[in-house]
C-alpha cells in the first residue's frame, strides 16, 4: 500500500511517499506564492525518485497552513494530528511532541496510540519559530546555519526579549552598539526562543519522551536552549522537517485501509 | 445629580465628511456580514428551522431600528446598558425600552484607536468606534446609559462615552456573597429605579414592576425550553440558537419570547421525527469566555461550526448568549420592597461574571461549566479570550485544572476583533474538533 503526505508550510511545501509505514522517498518545495505548484512539484520529485506514478498512490493527506490548497489531495489533518501521529510511530515513547517551524511553534500531547490529547500554538508572532533566527542572523550578518555553532561558543547569554522579532531585532542592535560578542548575543537569540517554546510547553506539562520536530530543530543553538530550558533530554528523528509530511503519510495510509476494508 | 460637563473629556474633534464616509463604509460593510452570517448559517443546515426567519429579520437591524424610532416619536424612552446587571425589569416597569450597546463591529475597533491604546479590549475599543461615526442604531437611540463598573473596560467605557450621552455609573461590589455586598447593591438597584422615574416621568408602582417581572420570567422560560432541547441530539445548529438568545439583546421582549416558543413547537416536532440539523455523532462543544457580539464577531461559532471535522455548538456561558436570561427573577411576595430585593439578588447572585471573586474564587463559574458539561454531554469546550481581556484570560488556568480533572479537552483560543486570523483560527479550531472526533472514535 503506497500513501504520500504533503505538508504545506509557510516557507516550504515537503512531500513524503511511504509504503506500508516506511518511508520510500521524501521531496521539498518553496512554497512561494503559488503553495498549490509547489506542492504538485514536491509530489512529482518524490515519486520520480521512487521511480512511482501517481496512479501508484492510493491516497494523500495534506497537512499544514496551506493545506486546502494542495488539490492534488484527497484529504486533510490538521499539523498537529500529523505532528502526532509521526511522533509516536519514530518514537513509541513520545508523549510531547514540540514542532518549531518557520513560523509558528506548537506543542502536542498524545497518548500511546499517537491519539492527540491535548496541544497548544504560539501566540500570533513569529518570535518562538524559524524565522525569529533567520531575521537575527541578518542583524548580525551571519549565515543562517552558523548561528547555532557560533551561539555555543559563548561562556553566557546577553539578554534580549523575544516578545517580537521586530523589537528582538533592535534589541540585538542595540547589544551590537554596546560591543557583545556575537557568540553571546546569537546564544542569547535562541535562549529567548527557547523561553517562549518552553514556557507553551509548560502549559501542555513536559510528559517525557519529549520528541522536537520542524526545521528548527536541526538547528544546534535552539536544541541546546531548548533542553536547558526544559530540564529534559529531547529525541530529533533523522529528517525533522519532514515528520508532517511524513504523519500525514501515515495519516493516508490508515484512511485508505479503512476504505479498503469497508 | 451633579450635572456632566458639556466639555468633551476624551473624544478628539473628527470632521463630518470623515465620520459620513466611514460610517458609510462601514455600515455597507456590516450589512454584507450580515447577510453573508445569515447566508452561511443556511448553508449549514439547509434544512433550517422556518421559525428563524423571524429571528434572521431582527439580525438585520433595520427594522428594530424603525420600531424604537418610531416609539421614541411617542415619548417613550430608551435606557442603553453595557452589561447584563441593568436592572431590565425596572426599564421595562417604567415603560423604557432596554437595549444593549456593545460592538460588535471589527472596523469599529480601528477607530477606538484613536482614544485608547490597542491593548485595551477590542469589544470596548469598537463600541467607542461606533459611538465616533455613529454606528450603532441602539446606542444612537439611547437617551442614556447605564455602565456597570465591571471590568476594567467597561469602568471607563461608560466615562469615555459620557462625552455624548448621560451616563449612569452603577457600582458593582466584586465579592457577592456578603451582606455588605448585597446591601450595597440593592441600594444602587434603588438609586438607578429613581433614575429611570426622573427620566422618564413614570412612577414605577408596584403594579408595573409585577407585570415587568412576569415578562421576563416568561422569556427566561422560552430561553430554557430552548436551551433544554439542545440538551439531546442536535436538533438546532449552534449559531441559530445563538443568534436567538443574542437577539433578545435589542427586540421587543414579548413578542421575541412569544417567536422563541414558536421555535421550540417547531423543534419538539423534529425531536419525534429524528431530524436532526446534524449528524448526531457531531462533537459537541461549549463556548466560554469573552461575549462574542453580532454581526461581525461571529467567527469562532462559524469556524467551529463550518470546520472539517464539524463541531456543533450545544452550550455556551457567554453573557451575549445563555447569560443574558438563565436565571428568573425568583419573588416570593409581590411587595416593591421583596420585589426589590429580589431584582438585586438575581443579577448579583447568579452572574459567573469573571470580575468577581471570593474565598473560593470565582467558584460559581465553575459550577455553571460543570453543569453543563454534565447535562448537555460536552466533549470540548473552547476557551475564547479576545486580547485585553484580562479577567478571563487570568481566570483559563483554574477553568482548565478542572476540566482536566473531568477528562474534558478544553482549548484557549485567543483571538482580537479583526478578519485577518480566521486562517489560523480555523487551523486549531480543526485540530481541536480532530482531537474530539478522534477520541469519540476510540
Amino acid at each position: 500500500m503506497i500513501t504520500a503526505g504533503l505538508d504545506l508550510g509557510t516557507q516550504s511545501v515537503k512531500a513524503v511517499v511511504i509504503e506500508n509505514g516506511k518511508v520510500v522517498s521524501r521531496s521539498k518545495a518553496f512554497s512561494g506564492f503559488d503553495p498549490e505548484k509547489a506542492a504538485e512539484k514536491a509530489l512529482d520529485k518524490a515519486l520520480k525518485d521512487a521511480n512511482l506514478s501517481m496512479s501508484d498512490v492510493g491516497h494523500i493527506t495534506a497537512t499544514g497552513s496551506g493545506m486546502d490548497m494542495a488539490t492534488n489531495s484527497n484529504s486533510t489533518v490538521s499539523m498537529m494530528g500529523a505532528d502526532a501521529k509521526a511522533g509516536i510511530h519514530l518514537f513509541p515513547n513520545a508523549r510531547t511532541i514540540i514542532d518549531v517551524g518557520a513560523e509558528e511553534a506548537r506543542a502536542v500531547k498524545c497518548d500511546e496510540n499517537g491519539i492527540m490529547m491535548d496541544f497548544v500554538v504560539n501566540e500570533r508572532c513569529a518570535a518562538g519559530a524559524g524565522a525569529f533566527i533567520e531575521a537575527m542572523a541578518r542583524a548580525l550578518e551571519v549565515e543562517l546555519e552558523d548561528m547555532g555553532p557560533l551561539s555555543l561558543k559563548a561562556e553566557r547569554a546577553s539578554s534580549i526579549n523575544a516578545s517580537c522579532v521586530i523589537f528582538g531585532e533592535s534589541d540585538v542592535v542595540s547589544l551590537i552598539h554596546k560591543q557583545e560578542s556575537k557568540p553571546e548575543i546569537a546564544r542569547a537569540i535562541f535562549e529567548a526562543m527557547a523561553d517562549r517554546v518552553s514556557s507553551m510547553v509548560h502549559r501542555l506539562g513536559v510528559n517525557p519522551d519529549v520528541v522536537l520536530v520542524g526545521g528548527v530543530a536541526r538547528d544546534i543553538g535552539f536544541v541546546t536552549s531548548l533542553k536547558r530550558k526544559l530540564g529534559v533530554d529531547i529525541l530529533i528523528p533523522e529528517y525533522p522537517e519532514y515528520v508532517g509530511a511524513f504523519g500525514a503519510a501515515l495519516v493516508a495510509a490508515k484512511r485508505l485501509k479503512k476504505v479498503q476494508e469497508k | 445629580m451633579k450635572k456632566q460637563s458639556k466639555e468633551k473629556k476624551y473624544m478628539p474633534e473628527i470632521s463630518q465628511k470623515e465620520v459620513q464616509e466611514l460610517r458609510k463604509t462601514i455600515t455597507t460593510t456590516s450589512q454584507q456580514i450580515i447577510t453573508e452570517n445569515i447566508k452561511k448559517m443556511k448553508k449549514t443546515d439547509p434544512n433550517r428551522p422556518k421559525a428563524m426567519k423571524y429571528f434572521d429579520e431582527i439580525a438585520d437591524f433595520t427594522k428594530r431600528e424603525k420600531e424604537i424610532r418610531a416609539a421614541k416619536q411617542e415619548g417613550k424612552k430608551v435606557i442603553g446598558y453595557m452589561c447584563l446587571f441593568a436592572p431590565i425589569e425596572l426599564i421595562l416597569a417604567a415603560d423604557a425600552i432596554p437595549v444593549r450597546v456593545n460592538s460588535g463591529w471589527y472596523d469599529a475597533s480601528k477607530l477606538g484607536d484613536r482614544i485608547v491604546p490597542v491593548e485595551v479590549c477590542p469589544m470596548v475599543r469598537s463600541t467607542i468606534g461606533a459611538k465616533m461615526i455613529a454606528l450603532s442604531p441602539y446606542l444612537e437611540l439611547s437617551d442614556t446609559l447605564i455602565s456597570v463598573l465591571t471590568c476594567d473596560g467597561m469602568t471607563k467605557l461608560g466615562e469615555i462615552l459620557s462625552d455624548f450621552k448621560p451616563v449612569w455609573t452603577m457600582t458593582i461590589p466584586r465579592v457577592k456573597d456578603t451582606e455588605q455586598s448585597l446591601r450595597l447593591w440593592s441600594e444602587e438597584i434603588k438609586t438607578i429605579k429613581g433614575q429611570i422615574e426622573e427620566l422618564t416621568g413614570n412612577k414605577i408602582r408596584g403594579k408595573q414592576l409585577k407585570s415587568a417581572i412576569e415578562l421576563t420570567q416568561k422569556a427566561t422560560k422560552a430561553f430554557r425550553r430552548l436551551q433544554e432541547l439542545r440538551k439531546g441530539p442536535p436538533v438546532i445548529m449552534g449559531r441559530d440558537a445563538m443568534l436567538v438568545n443574542q437577539t433578545y439583546m435589542w427586540d421587543d421582549i414579548e413578542r421575541w419570547t412569544e417567536k422563541t416558543e414558536a421555535l421550540c413547537d417547531e423543534l419538539e416536532e423534529r425531536v419525534s421525527q429524528k431530524n436532526w440539523a446534524c449528524p448526531p455523532d457531531t462533537p459537541r462543544v461549549m463556548l466560554t469566555g469573552t461575549p462574542m457580539i453580532w454581526p461581525d464577531n461571529w467567527k469562532v461559532p462559524t469556524l467551529v461550526e463550518e470546520a472539517n471535522p464539524q463541531g456543533i455548538l450545544v452550550a455556551d456561558e457567554l453573557c451575549s448568549s445563555e447569560r443574558l436570561l438563565f436565571d428568573p427573577v425568583g419573588v416570593d411576595e409581590w411587595s416593591m420592597s421583596d420585589m426589590l430585593n429580589a431584582i438585586a439578588e438575581r443579577y448579583l447572585m447568579a452572574s459567573t461574571c469573571p470580575c468577581f471573586t471570593s474565598e473560593d474564587g470565582n467558584e460559581d463559574r465553575i459550577n455553571w461549566l460543570l453543569n453543563k458539561i454534565e447535562e448537555w454531554d460536552i466533549q470540548g469546550v473552547i476557551y475564547y479570550v479576545i486580547r485585553g481581556c484580562m479577567l478571563y484570560a487570568m481566570e483559563y488556568i483554574r477553568v482548565k485544572k478542572v476540566m482536566d480533572s473531568k477528562g474534558v479537552p478544553v482549548y484557549y483560543l485567543d483571538t482580537e476583533y479583526t478578519r485577518e486570523d480566521v486562517g489560523q483560527m480555523k487551523t486549531r479550531i480543526e485540530a481541536f474538533l480532530e482531537m474530539l472526533s478522534a477520541r469519540i472514535d476510540l
